[in-house]
């Protein structure tokens, strides 16, 4: 691949990011602006903003390369992605910005009145958030050395650098803006080139013959496969209910109603991105299955324009998509830095402005030395597991909160407690056992289908034994978190 | 208060500084009164982020103490009821209809080998047709939801 191109992509997405973070600065100013954007998010903005937080390596190249190696078993990932924003519309969405807390951790201690459990859930945002920032490092180091041959870990520390600069300068307000701009651009830049190629195989047909079949029959499902996707889905579907970088979204609306209406546009958003990578996986399957083989799949997207498309129009497709997959590290990182920066100054560092510039420098560097320290895996897999951790330790906390008051503060810890200790727990003993766990090795590698029951069980439990826990002032907090706020809400508009 | 206690009381009077609007200013006038005495100090008055904005602006206290009230925790209880009804619904439906995708193609004998124009019938299913399913159970809910929000705001507004 033409470097040149790899460099123009690289700088390009860098210094728009950069400009909308310099001139997002200029409005940023309290400590509000700083942390939820004041909260005068435009729905339609925030919409773009949260598809933009979300979208990450694992959407923009993990999905398309494991449909290139999986094939229609694969089709479950972007299902799962965005029925997870079905849920938390669902279940989540208005109460929670009801609540008023700025974050997970917050929430909790409102609803549960208790620091204890406020501390358990600061440290498992964090926890997750960190697991989270590694795949996007992984797949930047993925990207950097196949668009300019540089090293691997130059990508790394480039993403970690960008993202430090603007989430210390800008806060969130400048984030907002970067994000709905970056899922802009990602839509552009997935969209454009598989168009072109489709455009150009309809009217003159391409140079390149398919090689073979895209859509060939899959093995049998054994139920071991079924086990699998039913695991998967269950991990996708409550995991996204628990990401903090996706919460902390819903505070930035102006009441309960726009939170909902803005989950309703940002299912809209992810429906129409995730035909796209669809769309290259067939592609890939047809054209280029040696891309699978060569043990680099999650770079099918990357490769897939120039390998099909020769010359200039490929060069500058190939340049496009490079900009995208920068676009949806840079914005699924910046966003989780802000969440577990807020934490972690909140809890730790006293909640000032400088102490969030200071944890959010900590918070890019400690999975950035995780990230040039551990081996790459599949991205769209790996991402699967914080999935899977998420269900099985925020969202009990969330939805028995939300919906449930009998919930005590023992409860919730013994439950996130439990679910951390069984997902994580399971996800390392497969990892350790390799391939001698045998039947096992499903149940252990997938471990959501099980470990989120098991936390809400556990919740529940310990919940009805400390009954005399419930917080006092329980009638009040849920009629906070479920009465409308405007006393004439039009029903929708 | 009448007009004529407002003129009594002075700029500093015993009310804290927190609690006026704007503390700045009320010390200004206050050193301009009593040119005497050193201004006090600016105190920078904080609190935890945590409990800022919990009570939204705009919250009409009647409408707080109508809620708080025996007869406000039955509207507020039923809302919630039907509000988590709702989403069980939704939800329910949802999964049991994504369920049974790979059923279908399971079960049903020959559909694997369906196919619109070349694109095998599985893959349309799970690749497209998945999407339209979410969007129109999530505008169901949002529709429902509203209306519920409606009518019990209708109620404790009555009270």
């Amino acid at each position: 691949m033409n470097a040149g191109v790899g460099y123009a992509a690289l700088i390009g997405v860098f210094a728009v990011t950069a400009v909308i973070g310099f001139f997002g600065l200029r409005i940023s100013r309290t400590t509000e602006d700083f942390y939820v954007a004041s909260r005068t998010v435009r729905p339609w903005w925030n919409a773009s903003a949260i598809g933009g937080e979300y979208l990450s390596a694992a959407s923009f190249l993990g999905v398309a390369g494991l449909i290139l190696i999986s094939g229609s078993d694969a089709l479950w990932f972007p299902i799962g992605y965005t029925a997870g924003y079905l849920m938390l519309l669902l279940f989540v969405a208005a109460p929670l910005r009801r609540s008023g807390a700025y974050t997970v951790p917050d929430f909790t201690e409102a609803r549960l009145e208790s620091v204890t459990a406020r501390r358990v859930t600061s440290v498992l945002v964090v926890m997750v958030g960190w697991f989270y920032i590694v795949p996007q490092l992984h797949g930047a180091a993925l990207t950097m050395s196949i668009a300019t041959g540089l090293p691997s870990w130059v990508g790394a520390v480039a993403v970690a650098v960008v993202v430090c600069v603007t989430v210390v300068t800008g806060g969130m307000r400048s984030i907002t803006f970067v994000q709905a701009f970056q899922f802009w651009l990602k839509l552009t830049a997935i969209a454009l080139p598989i168009v072109f190629i489709l455009i150009v195989m309809g009217n003159t047909g391409l140079s390149v013959p398919a090689v073979a079949e895209p859509f060939a029959a899959d093995p049998v499902a054994s139920p071991a496969g079924a086990y699998r996707n039913i695991s998967l889905v269950i991990a996708l579907l409550f995991g996204t209910l628990g990401l903090p970088h996706v919460l902390v979204r819903f505070y930035t609306n102006p009441d309960g109603p726009s939170a909902r209406r803005t989950t309703l546009i940002v299912l809209g958003l992810l429906s129409v991105f995730y035909l796209f990578p669809t769309l290259y996986g067939v592609l890939g399957r047809a054209f280029t299955p040696d891309i699978a083989t060569g043990g680099t799949p999650d770079a099918l997207v990357l490769l897939l324009p120039g390998r099909l498309i020769p010359g200039l129009a490929g060069d500058v497709l190939t340049a496009l998509v490079i900009a995208g997959a920068f676009a949806a590290f840079l914005s699924t990182t910046s966003g989780l830095v802000v969440s577990v920066a807020g934490v972690i100054s909140q809890d730790v560092l006293g909640g000032r402005v400088r102490g969030f510039r200071l944890a959010a420098v900590f918070s890019t560097l400690v999975p950035l030395v995780v990230a040039l320290l551990t081996e790459s895996m599949q991205l769209a897999g790996s991402v699967g597991l914080v999935f899977a951790f998420t269900a099985s330790t925020i969202c009990p906390l969330l939805l028995l909160g939300i919906w449930w008051r009998g919930l005590t503060d023992a409860g919730a810890i013994a439950g996130m407690l439990a679910g951390a200790a069984l997902c994580g727990g399971s996800i390392l003993l497969g990892r350790a056992l390799g391939p001698g766990a045998g039947p096992m090795a499903d149940f252990l590698a997938q471990p959501a289908a099980w470990s989120v029951p098991a936390a809400f069980a556990v919740m529940i439990g310990v919940s009805l034994l400390t009954r005399n826990r419930r917080p006092a002032g329980i009638t009040k907090i849920m009629t906070r978190l479920h009465a409308p706020e405007r006393p004439q809400a039009a029903p929708t508009r | 208060m009448s007009a004529k206690d407002e003129d009594r009381l002075s700029p500093a009077d015993s009310r804290s500084p927190q609690d006026r609007p704007g503390p700045a200013n009320q010390d200004r006038l206050n050193a301009e009164d009593a040119p005497g005495k050193t201004p006090p100090r600016r105190v920078r008055v904080t609190a935890p982020r945590s409990q800022a904005s919990r009570a939204p602006s705009g919250y009409p206290v009647a409408r707080e103490v109508a809620e708080q009230s025996e007869v406000g925790q039955v509207f507020v209880r039923s809302l919630i009821r039907s509000q988590l009804r709702l989403a069980v619904v939704v939800a329910v439906g949802f999964l049991l209809i994504l369920l049974a995708f790979p059923l279908l193609l399971a079960w049903v004998p020959g559909i694997d080998r369906a196919a619109l124009l070349g694109v095998p019938f599985t893959w349309l299913l799970l690749g497209v047709g998945v999407y339209p399913l979410i969007g129109l159970s999530a505008w169901l809910y949002v529709r429902t939801a509203s209306r519920n929000e409606a009518r019990y705001l209708d109620l404790v507004e009555d009270e």
